[in-house]
């Protein structure tokens, strides 16, 4: 169980550095990489696995599909969640620790203590970070399809 | 004075000094959601008054934004700029409200640093405070224009 002092510390994290790289995140794939947005039905799915909790299941399913065999057409989805994979892996594996300096590392606790505390950490900084990419993400779609739409009235 | 007090105090002093333009996104968004889309506002409200974070606000405006094009029309009435409502809010919160913060956490005033944790989290609900009061005071002029609108019909 994270104590008040960790969750207010995440609330920080997130509205002074996640809010903003997830932001950072999305127009660097949308503007500059010129990748689609994530489809609704992928964001639906992926902040359904982020909101269950465990780290485990949400790092699973990122790597499935990273790794699964999209066709071209969908190559982009295959491009995002390989940049997901790499920010939440850069967040586990160093921030956390480092940067964030949300561990408690409190003398006495077993092994098993000690990873559930980091499964816990790991999966609401997740939970947040991809709660601001989706929102950026329908944000960038929408315009999109504004700017499509324009296009459209214009050339008739 | 307390520092609590303080606080209140400036929070306050804020809010009389952005009420115009809490007044003018107020009158943007009953022309963009009018009436019927009453309850996206009182939605707004309750994210803002029940928020732990400014960036649940900032995304609740975002997917509303992405999702009814309404939120992205623009206010005839503001020449200087084309943007829509929900962009138009969230600029105003996330870049001239967060200066408003600077101010009033600035050495002349409640002099909150930005270096430790605790002024972090300090200035982090003042934010928290300052958005609150804009929204309410964005919500009470949508309900307005709305109501002298539906009025000026039934007349």
């Amino acid at each position: 169980m994270l104590s008040a002092a960790q969750l207010q510390k995440i609330w920080l994290l997130s509205d002074t550095v996640l809010y903003p790289e997830a932001v950072s995140f999305m127009r660097k794939l949308v503007q500059d990489q010129d990748c689609d947005p994530l489809p609704a039905s992928q964001v639906a799915g992926l902040l359904s696995i982020a909101e269950s909790m465990k780290y485990d299941d949400l790092h699973r399913f990122v790597l499935h599909q990273r790794d699964r065999n999209w066709p071209p057409s969908k190559r982009d989805i295959k491009t995002f969640y390989t940049a997901l994979e790499e920010a939440l892996s850069l967040m586990q594996r160093k921030r956390l620790k480092e940067e964030f300096h949300l561990v408690t590392g409190e003398q006495g606790r077993s092994v098993s203590e000690a990873r559930q505390e980091l499964d816990e950490l790991m999966a609401l900084l997740a939970r947040e970070f991809i709660q601001h990419l989706a929102a950026e993400n329908g944000l960038l779609a929408a315009q999109l399809d504004d700017e499509r739409k324009k296009q459209r009235m214009s050339r008739r | 004075m307390n520092p609590e007090m303080k606080i209140i105090r400036e929070v306050n002093i804020q809010a009389e000094n952005f009420y115009g333009e809490a007044v003018k996104l107020g009158d943007h968004a009953a022309y963009a959601l009018k009436a019927p889309h009453r309850s996206q506002m009182t939605n707004l409200e309750n994210i803002a008054e029940s928020a732990f974070k400014a960036t649940d606000i900032f995304d609740y405006i975002k997917k509303q934004t992405a999702r009814f094009s309404y939120w992205r029309q623009p206010f005839p009435e503001n020449k200087a700029s084309n943007a829509g409502f929900g962009e138009s809010l969230k600029h105003y919160l996330e870049h001239d409200l967060k200066d408003k913060l600077a101010t009033i956490c600035g050495p002349k005033r409640l002099n909150i640093g930005d270096k430790t944790d605790e002024e972090k989290q300090e200035r982090r609900l003042i934010y928290l405070l300052l958005i609150r009061q804009f929204i309410r005071q964005l919500v009470v002029e949508y309900e307005y224009q709305v109501s002298l609108g539906s009025r000026k019909r039934e007349a």
